[in-house]
């Protein structure tokens, strides 16, 4: 059923309807649990030519999608039951709202007839997700199902991507209608008035010293070929956040790296200095920012979002355009007489490179990943947890593709990575997958193992052990006086006996001799793998800038 | 500082709770709510509003919510107060 031929005679039932139109928009694969009020649903999914992934939580449901969206582009799709398992989809629906991922989730209700009275396994989850969806449906007649999940794709991938929720009640997937037409409301950005874009392009004329803030924006707009373009043609440094890692070309000469808490000091210093600061497809979250009065204190703004919400939500804009940054970047382009300023940030770039010579025999996270990034090169996709680990590798994983990097950076999922490189992995077959993780981020989704296993997904899992809560221990140590509180995780499980016992493949590494032979396992062997990595619980992320503080005021690193 | 606005939204379901809860999460305080059918079955919402954020990025966050037609910010050059948006709004 394709334009204005989708009103349809033929009657079929809701389920049928739904999984038509999942068709209909290209959707082959997805990730569920099943349960009484999405039963009918089930049912008709026997008869679908649509790959249903069975994962052991509703929770990795989500997040696989997301995962899927995030490695493929397109719109990742999961479904539970009512209840428990609606809302165990919360958490990873809040995750891609955050992020601004394109999703569709799909929960079944009770019948329309007892909702509202307490029924069994009833939740208003309509109501609990509205703050994080960007749009959501209760379907109650059959003949509007079709054109609901039509809309809902539409409305997840236009514009700032994001996820919609469809709640369907039972009733309505079993009874059987015609299909009515879609109605398309998309929120599709205007485009931008010639005035403003010249405005934009005096700011950059006029501008000593320009820096481009790169964040997942760009990516996600398809517009890194755009920015790598406009970098190359005048040689304006850049500095990313953590979904912008991968945007900007790894080699550029004036890629300064990632800024904020965790930032390098050259791109830290770099916004401090900057006397224009090029937004593209970022949005001043505080985690870049730093005291966001402090931030970038000498620069006019020139702001680019396809969001035109957050254009002047954090920071007050000089121009802001709210168009596509694949139209917006080049028509940046023009020659710019910055020498001394490129020559200032290629300074700090080298003063600031970062350093592998840690002392001692012992397992150097950071090396370990640099040299992992290195050895796969392009064929590798990583999906990071939350913690120590994630900015370990949102510092030194080399990337050159955002899409090659997935990571929960609004929300903060722990539990984000195994899922996510599931979705990552059914997404792009052929990339080899790596899923970095953490002793305390695992276990928060340990079951997706079985589906590993289940269906033989050859997602390789770095699992970096500090026997703690590495981040809350750091932050207990610096900024509560070393009163460390419910972080130690010493009795932790033998991880590779436990990935053994689902029938993962895994080994333990406990030495710095032994990461070439385990890098070398991690990038030949063909299925699921877990290399259980053992690391001093001491370790501490370099450099940090203090919660509250200016991103001028850095610890762990050299003025 | 009260600012007052004139939304328009489709009857659609939550999309009321939609728009008055983005106004809460987003720092603003409703002190005053009036609604109305409008035409094409949608609702006319006329809200008067408490906030030190600025309401401008308030209307395109609530531009961008896909049941809200319009969003209108109301003059400010008198101050408003529940009495007079009461007024106004009863002179149609």
């Amino acid at each position: 059923m394709d334009g204005s031929k989708e009103q349809s005679t033929k009657v079929r039932t809701g389920a049928q309807w739904l999984l038509q139109a999942l068709e209909a928009e290209g959707c082959d694969l997805m990730f569920g649990y099943p349960g009484g009020a999405i039963m009918p649903v089930y049912d008709a999914l026997v008869d679908s030519p649509i790959r249903h992934i069975l994962v052991r939580h509703e929770q990795g449901a989500a997040l696989a999608a997301d995962g899927y969206a995030r490695a493929s582009g397109k719109v990742g799709v999961c479904l539970a039951t009512s209840g428990p398992g609606a809302t165990n989809l919360l958490t990873g629906i809040a995750n891609a709202y955050l992020d601004s991922i394109p999703m569709v989730a799909i929960t079944g209700q009770v019948q329309t007839l007892v909702m509202g009275t307490d029924a069994f396994q009833e939740v208003d989850v309509f109501g609990m997700s509205l703050p994080v969806v960007k749009h959501s449906y209760v379907v109650r007649r059959a003949e509007d199902v079709y054109a609901t999940v039509r809309e809902a794709f539409a409305i997840a991938r236009s514009g700032r991507p994001g996820p919609v929720l469809i709640d369907l009640p039972k009733d309505v997937a079993v009874a059987s209608a015609p299909a009515r037409a879609p109605h398309y409301r998309t929120c599709a950005p205007t485009a931008d008035e010639p005035e403003a874009l010249m405005r934009a392009r005096a700011l950059l004329a006029q501008a000593q010293r320009p820096l481009l803030y790169v964040g997942g924006g760009v990516g996600m707009a398809d517009a890194e070929w755009a920015l790598r373009s406009l970098m190359r043609s005048t040689g304006l440094p850049a500095v990313y956040t953590l979904k912008g890692l991968g945007a900007v070309d790894p080699d550029a000469p004036f890629n300064l790296g990632m800024l904020g808490m965790h930032g390098n000091p050259a791109a830290n210093h770099a916004v401090q200095e900057c006397d224009l600061l090029i937004v593209a497809g970022a949005r001043f979250d505080d985690r870049a920012t730093g005291k966001l009065a402090t931030f970038a204190p000498n620069a006019k703004v020139l702001h680019l979002d396809i969001d035109a919400a957050e254009i002047g939500k954090l920071r007050r804009a000089d121009v802001g355009l709210g168009g596509k940054l694949a139209e917006q970047l080049p028509a940046l382009a023009q020659p710019l007489h910055i020498t001394a300023w490129q020559q200032h940030c290629r300074a700090m770039k080298t003063q600031h490179a970062e350093r592998y010579d840690a002392p001692g025999d012992g397992v150097f996270a950071p090396a370990l990943l640099r040299q992992l990034s290195e050895a796969g090169g392009g064929r590798l996709i990583v999906a990071s947890d939350v913690g120590q680990h994630q900015m370990w590798v949102a510092q030194h994983w080399r990337v050159n593709r955002s899409a090659a990097h997935l990571s929960s950076g609004g929300l903060g999922t722990m539990g984000f990575g195994l899922p996510a490189a599931i979705g990552a992995q059914l997404a792009k077959p052929d990339a080899r997958v790596i899923c970095v993780s953490g002793d305390g981020s695992i276990m928060m989704n340990i079951q997706e193992l079985a589906t590993l296993k289940r269906y033989g997904i050859p997602v390789k899992i770095v699992l970096l052990d500090n026997s703690s809560l590495g981040m809350v221990r750091q932050w207990q140590e610096l900024f509560f006086a070393e009163r460390y509180s419910e972080v130690d995780l010493s009795d932790n499980p033998d991880f590779a006996e436990l990935a053994r016992a689902f029938g993962i493949p895994a080994f333990t590494v406990e030495r710095r001799d032994q990461v070439a032979d385990a890098i070398a396992r991690l990038l030949g062997d063909e299925g699921p793998l877990l290399c259980h990595v053992k690391i001093d619980p001491r370790a501490n992320v370099w450099p940090l800038v203090p919660p509250g503080k200016s991103n001028a005021e850095m610890m762990g690193c050299a003025a | 500082m009260s600012r007052a606005l004139a939304i328009e939204i489709d009857r659609a379901e939550g999309a009321l709770l939609r728009l008055l809860g983005t106004i809460e999460r987003r720092g603003f305080a409703l002190i005053g709510l009036q609604t109305d059918a409008a035409d094409n079955g949608g609702l006319s919402v006329r809200l008067l509003l408490d906030g030190e954020r600025d309401p401008q990025v308030l209307c395109r966050q609530l531009q961008r919510l896909i049941d809200v037609r319009e969003v209108r910010l109301l003059p400010d050059a008198v101050e408003e107060t529940p009495e007079t948006f009461q007024a106004t709004w009863l002179q149609g």
